[in-house]
């Protein structure tokens, strides 16, 4: 594990004197844990902060490699405080009490169990090899005929003798579990010379303990406590002692990797092994030793592990494939979805229960659910295109009934046009409606519909035009007359030096079916009546969320950026959409009288460009700090914030201009890194950079009445953090009066009785 | 220096729930340790164990099961046969059947069946429904009536249907109530506070909050179960410290790896086994996460998961 940049910068002289070449300490701090730069270049850290800095930031529980694999370094007694890293592998054991025929059965046996499951290799990691006899040859014998089988050996051998015959055969991928309190200073010479992990093996927990420490005073850290007892009762209390001693008392001599050997305490039944097994895949077994692995104990057991050791990080995401149900062939009809485990979930379960046989197209979205996915531009016409070609469907399959999710409707036309030779059909609004739909065959109309539809195209032989037209002559041709219409509110002005907390209003956003429907139709009046409301509200800025708009995206950026501002004496706008060409388009026509137009939005990984079209039209971009899904840590927001403060400001722009967004996380569901969030607003602040974000993300699912008071609760502690802006809905009476006092508190707004009213 | 281990017993403890009456009746809850951690504090009561007894009982073919019950043909034949199964500890009667949109059985069929059986049994008596919210609802409240002073535990109530699964079974009728949520902690605690809002006490609400067999999403429970147990214990959270309850066996047995045949799974080696191994398996997972009680089908899974209990406690 990396050391943490943050527990860096604390000991760090917090000088900012740019002798290093970097700007900041925070950032020289960010670039010693990524190991691009060396303690040394900093001339001030003291020699006392770099001896804490490495007794502090050394991990509680080491990682130990053996082979392909890797053991321990767990930070958390729980998955869901952070994630579990390393799964445990599972053994089975094979010993010299055994006959040579018992054992060959053993050893083939084991590796009958192989198979893929979520794309994860299941199969039996290592071999176990007890040591019983006390015969060398014997032992080597086993040994060697072990290692044939090509897994991780572990070698349970307390002798020396034994255990230096067997190394002679066994290779290197190999844990030599040998250690006792009265051999301990023999094995670890042999295990040492043989440049293998050592494991440790004790009659009661303080022996361990003691054990372990008289190795590491011989300076081996390459240690695996065997952890087993006479009982499961034991077994478990050792297991439960060293992780939570290593992790939540860290003390890091019982920071190690552990064996359990179910086999030996429930010895002759697998099922009760089974049981066992399975607890210690949830409590703190990283090599658990079977008797047998059979199919019937795998399934469970290595389905529970896949489980357990999924990162709650994550997005849940299945594999973008064709997925055949009810027995479906080239003949059968396709249903598409997103990515997302569980729209997966749900949409393969409701066809299931159709019975009819369908090919379900998963096609890939971030993990993200079919709405917001299309709303992120991360499921669109061209994804699905490249789904279709990638996955090479039509070569797969000859039935060309497509049907999409009955929310994206709106591309069923786009999809039509990029995949021509397809029916494509709009499917439900909601899963639970599926088995009926399928049932009741309502695509087959639909699909033949659209079949004449396309027929009738290409035999009237139109073309589209494809001459793509610049923003100008579109502007001209394509974008209709503004008509300027009295609304009763007149934006009051914003002067963009102010330090007046910026409200960004989010009620423009085509998430929302009228807003959609309206941008769909250059329909001005639901749009300038968000847009009335808001600014009436009091609003800084309006974002304006036109969806992915892939194909008129300039122009309907164009209608909407002249609409508003044409209406509302230039309000300043924030232009949000995965189309960035729209987005330059509404730059083009954007008046900044009230401030510079904002991009939305950027980020570290796949939106990261979205900077450099900001620093080329002189825009403001958030900058979101994330990359592939939630950051896992601030030391991981701030390393994003870095790199794209780095890329901006390398493209000329000015610290200013890059608002970052922590990403605001939902409190049911992440209630326990919500003071990260808070946290890393500080370290924006500390920088002296602005700041912004969907606040009221907080609070999703939480009751209508409830909404205003977290928001207004969180908004107050952002703004404490230092929290420079929010895109929040202005149509909050509390949010909105609880931003004007906190402008009040922060001296940015002289206080007169009447400031709420301003 | 000495190895001296820390211990984390908790000032919070899980409510100990009574179900059934006399001789038979067992609790379930009552710890103040993570489960099974018995070298923080002692585990006054052990896990328990229900039995899975379904009005749809007849099909079921794993051969263990047909053998166990053989010349069972009413479901009241069936709970006395579960009541001497090692192991048993109450029993959980699924009235599966009630399903509208499958056998449809009539409310007073049901009824009938739970009185037959608490006529001849002396075990707890869980009620389980066919989740059709408005049939569960009728069904409950005349079991509920049926059987008073059983002192039965009827699941579930929902948020959906809270006011009156709650107001009937465990108001008017004073029986145990199940609060069913999915993977939800704010909403399991949120249902604990509603029902504790219509006048419930705590120590009458045994919580289920959520059920999937391993493989299947399990982590979603893991996490939940760890999460509940966590602020019941460590928070003392009032409103999360009801025992929690695990339906085991009816998703375990309809998973892939339950239902697959040999014929269409060879490598996957005898279906029974297979089937035992995946509610082992989960059991031990839900009881290693902090169930307190789990309800199973097959009498050599439910052996097994007696011997791990007992091995443990």
């Amino acid at each position: 594990m990396a050391l943490k940049g943050l527990d860096i910068f604390k000991l760090s002289p917090k000088k900012n004197c740019k002798e290093c070449g970097s700007p900041t300490c925070m950032a020289f701090c960010m670039k010693v844990a990524q190991g691009a730069v060396e303690i040394s270049k900093c001339p001030y850290f003291s020699d006392d902060a770099k001896a804490m800095l490495n007794e502090q930031t050394a991990p509680p529980m080491k990682t130990i490699t053996v082979g392909e694999h890797k053991l321990g370094g767990e930070t958390v007694l729980y998955r869901h405080e952070k994630t579990l890293v390393n799964k445990n592998l599972f053994a089975v054991a094979v010993g010299t009490s055994l006959s040579a025929e018992e054992a060959d059965k053993k050893l083939a046996e084991l590796q009958k169990v192989d198979y893929e499951r979520i794309g994860e290799r299941m199969h039996v990691e290592c071999v176990f090899v007890a040591n019983t006899q006390n015969d060398p040859a014997v032992y080597a014998a086993l040994v060697e005929k072990a290692a044939k089988v090509g897994r991780t050996l572990i070698l349970e051998c307390w002798d020396v003798e034994c255990a230096k015959a067997a190394l002679a055969v066994a290779g290197t991928n190999v844990i030599l579990d040998g250690a006792t309190p009265a051999n301990w200073e023999a094995m670890n010479a042999v295990a040492t010379e043989a440049k293998v992990a050592l494991g440790v093996h004790a009659d009661s927990i303080s022996d361990l303990y003691d054990t372990v420490k008289n190795l590491e005073a011989k300076g081996n850290k390459n240690l695996v406590l065997d952890v087993t007892a006479a009982t499961a009762k034991e077994t478990l209390k050792n297991a439960v002692l060293v992780r939570r001693t290593a992790l939540k008392d860290g003390d890091r001599s019982f920071g190690y990797p552990s064996i359990v050997n179910v086999a030996r305490i429930a010895k002759g039944d697998d099922r009760l092994q089974t049981a066992y097994a399975s607890m210690f895949v949830e409590r703190y077994g990283s090599i658990i030793v079977m008797e047998n692995m059979t199919y019937a104990q795998a399934l469970p057991l290595y389905g529970l592990r896949q489980n357990i050791f999924t990162d709650p990080q994550k997005p849940m995401k299945v594999e973008s494939k064709i997925y055949p149900l009810n027995g479906a062939d080239e003949n059968s009809p396709c249903v598409l979805t997103v990515d997302f485990a569980l729209t997966y979930f749900l949409v393969s379960g409701e066809l299931e229960r159709s019975n009819v046989p369908v090919n379900l197209i998963i096609t890939d979205a971030s993990g993200m659910s079919v709405l917001t996915a299309w709303a992120a531009g991360k499921f669109s016409s061209s994804t699905v295109k490249k789904t279709i070609e990638e996955l090479d469907v039509e070569n797969k399959i000859k039935n060309r009934t497509l049907i999409i999710p009955g929310k994206v409707a709106v591309m069923k036309g786009e999809i039509q046009e990029k995949l021509p030779g397809w029916n494509v059909v709009v499917g439900t609004l909601e899963a639970v409606q599926i088995p009926k739909y399928m049932k009741d065959k309502e695509y087959e109309g639909a699909a033949a519909a659209a079949a004449a539809e396309n027929a009738a195209k290409a035999a009237s032989g139109v073309k589209e035009e494809v001459k793509e037209l610049s923003f100008d002559e579109l502007l001209a041709t394509k974008v209709p007359a503004i008509e300027v219409v009295d609304m009763g509110v007149k934006y009051k002005g914003h002067n963009p030096e102010s330090q007046t907390f910026v409200t960004i209003g989010e009620r423009i956003h085509c998430i929302s079916p009228a807003i959609r429907k309206a941008m769909d139709e250059r329909d001005p009046a639901p749009i300038l009546k968000r847009a009335a409301e808001q600014i009436a509200a009091g609003a800084t800025y309006l974002d304006v969320n036109i969806g992915p708009a892939e194909k008129d995206g300039p122009e309907r950026m164009m209608w909407a950026v002249k609409l508003l501002q044409e209406n509302f004496n230039n309000v300043p706008l924030a232009l949000d959409t995965a189309n960035k060409k729209a987005i330059e388009a509404g730059i083009k026509v954007y008046n900044r009288t009230n401030g510079k137009p904002i991009v939305n939005s950027a980020d570290a990984g796949s939106r990261i460009s979205y900077i450099d079209l900001a620093a080329a039209n002189d825009a403001i971009c958030i900058a979101l700090c994330s990359a592939d899904g939630i950051a896992k840590d601030n030391d991981e927001r701030m390393k994003h914030c870095h790199n794209m403060l780095e890329r901006g400001m390398s493209l000329g722009m000015t610290s200013d201009d890059l608002w970052f967004d922590p990403l605001f996380l939902v409190v049911k569901g992440m209630q326990d890194k919500q003071m990260d969030v808070l946290n890393a607003i500080k370290l924006f602040a500390d920088e002296g950079l602005k700041s912004t974000g969907g606040l009221s993300n907080n609070s999703n699912g939480a009751p209508k009445t409830v909404r205003p008071i977290m928001d207004s609760a969180l908004v107050a502690m952002c703004m404490m953090q230092g929290l420079t802006s929010a895109i929040v809905n202005p149509c909050d009476l509390r949010l909105m009066e609880t931003i004007k006092s906190c402008d009040i508190f922060k001296n940015h707004v002289l206080y007169s009785d009447s400031y709420l009213d301003l | 220096m000495a190895f001296t281990p820390k211990t984390a017993h908790f000032n919070g403890h899980i409510n100990a729930v009574t179900l059934g009456t006399g001789d038979k009746a067992t609790v379930i809850g009552g710890q103040n340790v993570m489960p099974f951690y018995t070298f923080d504090a002692a585990v006054e009561h052990a896990p328990k164990i229900g039995i899975e007894i379904s009005d749809l009982a007849g099909s079921w073919t794993a051969p263990g099961i047909v053998d166990f019950y053989a010349g069972c043909t009413t479901m009241a034949q069936r709970a006395v046969r579960a009541e001497s199964m090692p192991g048993a500890d109450f029993l959980a009667l699924h009235f599966e059947s009630a399903d509208p949109n499958g056998a449809n059985r009539s409310v007073e069929d049901c009824v009938a069946d739970a009185k037959a059986v608490a006529e001849a049994v002396s075990m707890p008596i869980v009620i389980m429904g066919c989740k059709n919210m408005e049939k569960d609802g009728e069904l409950f409240s005349k079991i509920a009536e049926a059987l008073q002073g059983k002192n039965i535990l009827v699941m579930s109530a929902k948020n959906e249907d809270y006011k009156t699964v709650g107001a009937s079974v465990a108001l008017a009728y004073g029986q145990k109530v199940g609060a069913e949520t999915a993977d939800d902690i704010n909403l399991a605690k949120q249902l604990n506070i509603m029902l504790k809002g219509l006048s419930i006490a705590p120590e009458n609400i045994v919580m289920n909050i959520g059920t999937a067999a391993v493989g299947y999403g399990y982590e979603y429970v893991a996490s939940t179960l760890d999460r509940v147990r966590l602020a019941a214990l460590a928070q003392s959270d009032a409103d999360l410290q009801m025992p929690i309850i695990a339906p085991v066996s009816p998703d375990t047995w309809g998973v892939k790896e339950s239902t697959a045949s040999e014929e269409d799974e060879p490598a996957w080696g005898c279906q029974e086994e297979r089937a035992i191994e995946m509610e082992v398996s989960t059991a031990a997972a839900n009881l290693t996460g902090g169930a307190d009680a789990v309800i199973m089908r097959h009498p050599a899974a439910v052996a097994t998961i007696k011997k791990f209990i007992t091995e443990l406690v």
